[in-house]
């Protein structure tokens, strides 16, 4: 009888103590007369202890990523990555890992080279020497339709929205849905919906308003819904905070993180260490074109971070000298 | 002597929960959903979905929308949101919420009111039934309430529901849950559990952490309160006054806290002591939530107060997440109410400090997150809560409210 396996494990292995229901409870989980395999979950008899875990296998399947487990394959792997332009040499040897389920922030101070290794990541720059490894083959882009291809979508600082088209129409700017020779109007919108709603944007009111219309935070989450409609695997975001104010800022950090539960790899540039701190997994920080070093976020304080940033080096993370 | 087993009438009312309560937290699902997820057989499912439909309990319709397969498709249950509801209490220091919710966990209507911080329990007592009563007077006709809780600041026995200790909000020895119920005279009793406890069941059941067995909740309002699940339950401790985490101690001989000892983490890094680093303190307009939103907006535009007072209570709060990580080795910690405003504005802080305080070992797997039911945690952890009964015995209880409606002059006559 695999009834039990679906729904509780915890009621057919704990015995006694999880007792199914009421007073007269089974004596043990060997032996249950269920004629058709009772679906088991345990009920407290006591109000006040109700609402346990009951369907710890039925509710989803965060446990499948173990997101600081060194063994997952990391969803973007760079290694060595040169980048010049004539003979301003912008990127050197960098090194970058982005997990799956994970939120990455990219950090650095102003042209540290953060912007063009996102450009390199999203397939606008080809790198000129280095290794890019997607999902742990290794793969070459020649332009952004090949990255889109792949999985990778870019929430750029200027968001490339179209202001005098609504939202639907901006989500599936060339890439819409035909049906026969029409465009699947219908079908457009509900995807739109399911996407914006899968975010938890609750303050949005019609997928049909116009861009024009929507406030700063409105649009940025347009922005990322358009990167997560496409079944992405790796989303960039390219400072999603900036010109915000305080609550939309608070409501696009948790659409990041809530992004990266759901499994997507995610890597976040931003200035604002709260912000960095708050949500992130992992910081990679850049030092004059240079990747200094990744770390856990759980494993550092601020002002190693802001060292970093600032010198290159803090204690033994960073740059040897 | 061996117990006997559980008969054909256990495995039924089991049953028929253990459907409710899947259609009730996860939504509308069709039959062979059901069948798949419950490890029933379709028929079984068929004779479920039959007796909570003659019940008035769910629903069971065509699917909707796109997404044509081949073949006949399989009805979706849905629950019954606007017929089968409950009464959800929400008392802050500030605020006080009532909020029809129905099954589903759908708000279906609330009514929200605000609380001087000097007023009555006979005021609060009274606002509550006004409020309560205009939610019921706009329920549908042949809707039937099966529920009500109320998330109150304080400490409450789990025995009788009776409200030791609320040291930001006192009621005396006003016992809450009987006289609402009796205010209310619905026929059900109304539970009284300490809200934090109630926002932790929330984000458990509903919220950030559905998929996490052991976490801990921090809700910050005036002043900060907690909730441990572990191992999928609430730990209540021996009376239910478990998870009072706001009256840890931080700072030995540190603030004076409201409980009469000194350096709680709520002395530490509650409203009063946050506004009062930041110089704001003295009469302002705006109180609660709005004020220590301000200094978090005043430190984001760079007010070096705001950021200076965000950094001290960011060091006691990540002070006591080091201390609940190192104990309980929670996979989440969520941090609900003002405390949300005050972690994405004192990340930083808060993290450096963990990360430095804790042990590595159990500091290693902690995630970090706000609370995803927003404002609502303890409104919805009421509501939850309110639920479990009918969740347990679905047919049962609802058979004894019709009667009692059937008994009173406001009959729906089903």
């Amino acid at each position: 009888m695999n009834a039990g396996d679906a729904w509780e494990p915890a009621a057919r292995a704990s015995g006694p103590q999880a007792l199914p229901y009421g007073p007269a409870a089974p004596s043990g989980p060997a032996d249950p007369p269920f004629p058709d395999g009772a679906a088991r979950v345990s009920r407290p008899a006591n109000a006040a202890d109700t609402l346990t875990a009951h369907d710890r296998s039925a509710r989803g399947d965060a446990a499948r990523w173990e997101p600081l487990g060194m063994a997952v394959t990391p969803v973007l792997d760079l290694r060595g990555i040169d980048k010049s332009f004539g003979s301003v040499k912008v990127l050197h040897d960098i090194a970058f890992s982005a997990y799956p389920g994970e939120v990455t922030a990219l950090v650095g101070d102003n042209g540290a080279g953060k912007t063009t290794l996102v450009k390199c990541i999203g397939g606008i720059h080809p790198p000129d020497a280095g290794e890019y490894r997607f999902e742990g083959r290794p793969v070459r882009l020649g332009s952004p339709r090949d990255a889109a291809a792949l999985g990778i979508e870019v929430v750029h600082q200027d968001l490339a929205l179209c202001e005098n088209l609504d939202i639907v129409q901006n989500l599936f700017l060339g890439r819409e849905r035909r049906r026969g020779i029409a465009l699947d109007e219908s079908g457009m919108e509900e995807l739109a919906r399911r996407t914006l709603s899968g975010l938890s944007v609750r303050t949005m009111g019609s997928v049909r308003q116009k861009i024009s219309t929507l406030s700063g935070g409105q649009r940025q989450t347009v922005a990322i819904a358009r990167a997560v409609l496409w079944d992405s695997k790796l989303v960039v975001l390219d400072e999603p905070a900036a010109a915000l104010g305080v609550a939309q800022t608070q409501q696009v950090l948790e659409i990041v993180r809530r992004l990266a539960d759901k499994g997507l790899a995610v890597v976040l540039i931003s200035h604002n260490m709260n912000d960095v701190f708050a949500v992130s997994d992992r910081i990679a920080a850049l030092y004059l074109g240079r990747m200094v070093a990744q770390v856990r976020t759980a494993d550092v304080t601020h002002r190693q971070v802001v060292e970093l940033i600032t010198s290159g080096v803090s204690g033994d993370l960073g740059l040897r000298r | 002597m061996m117990k006997a087993g559980p008969s054909q009438e256990d495995i039924r009312r089991h049953n028929l929960g253990t459907l409710l309560r899947f259609v009730h937290l996860r939504g509308p699902a069709s039959r062979a959903t059901l069948a798949e997820s419950l490890g029933l057989n379709r028929s079984t499912i068929m004779a479920l979905t039959s007796d909570l439909t003659a019940a008035g309990l769910v629903r069971e319709e065509l699917p909707r929308g796109p997404g044509r397969r081949a073949g006949r498709p399989s009805l979706v249950v849905r629950p019954e949101s606007t017929r089968v509801y409950v009464l959800a209490f929400e008392v802050g220091v500030d605020r006080l919420v009532v909020a029809r919710v129905g099954l589903g966990g759908v708000i279906l209507d609330r009514r929200e009111g605000t609380r001087a911080r000097d007023s009555d329990p006979s005021d609060l007592l009274g606002m509550l039934v006004a409020g309560a009563r205009s939610l019921v007077r706009k329920a549908e006709r042949d809707a039937v309430c099966v529920g009500a809780a109320l998330g109150f600041p304080g400490t409450v026995r789990r025995s009788d529901d009776m409200i030791m200790f609320g040291p930001n909000l006192d009621v005396g020895d006003l016992r809450l849950g009987d006289a609402l119920s009796r205010r209310l005279g619905l026929g059900i009793p109304v539970s009284v559990c300490n809200d934090a406890n109630l926002g932790a069941l929330a984000e458990h059941e509903r919220g950030a952490g559905v998929n996490c067995d052991n976490l801990i909740y921090l809700h910050g309002d005036v002043g900060v309160g907690g909730g441990i699940i572990a191992h999928g339950r609430l730990l209540g401790g021996d009376e239910g006054f478990g998870g009072e985490i706001g009256h840890m101690i931080v700072n030995p001989g540190g603030r004076q806290c409201a409980c009469g000892s000194k350096g709680c983490l709520e002395a530490e890094v509650g409203e009063r002591t946050l506004l009062a680093h930041a110089g704001r303190e003295e009469p302002s307009d705006k109180a609660g939530r709005d004020a220590v939103r301000d200094v978090v907006d005043a430190a984001d535009r760079g007010d070096i107060v705001a950021r200076e007072a965000l950094h001290r209570v960011g060091t006691w709060l990540g002070l006591g997440v080091a201390n609940l990580v190192n104990v309980f080795n929670p996979g989440l910690v969520i941090f609900g109410g003002t405390l949300r405003d005050i972690y994405l504005g004192a990340a930083a802080q808060i993290r450096s400090v963990l990360a430095t305080g804790a042990l590595d070992a159990p500091r290693e797997k902690v995630r970090l997150r706000t609370a995803a039911l927003g404002d609502d945690t303890t409104l919805v952890g009421a509501a939850e809560f309110a639920f479990a009964e009918v969740l347990s015995d679905p047919l049962q209880v609802l058979a004894r409210l019709r009667n009692v409606d059937v008994a009173s002059p406001s009959a729906s006559g089903r």
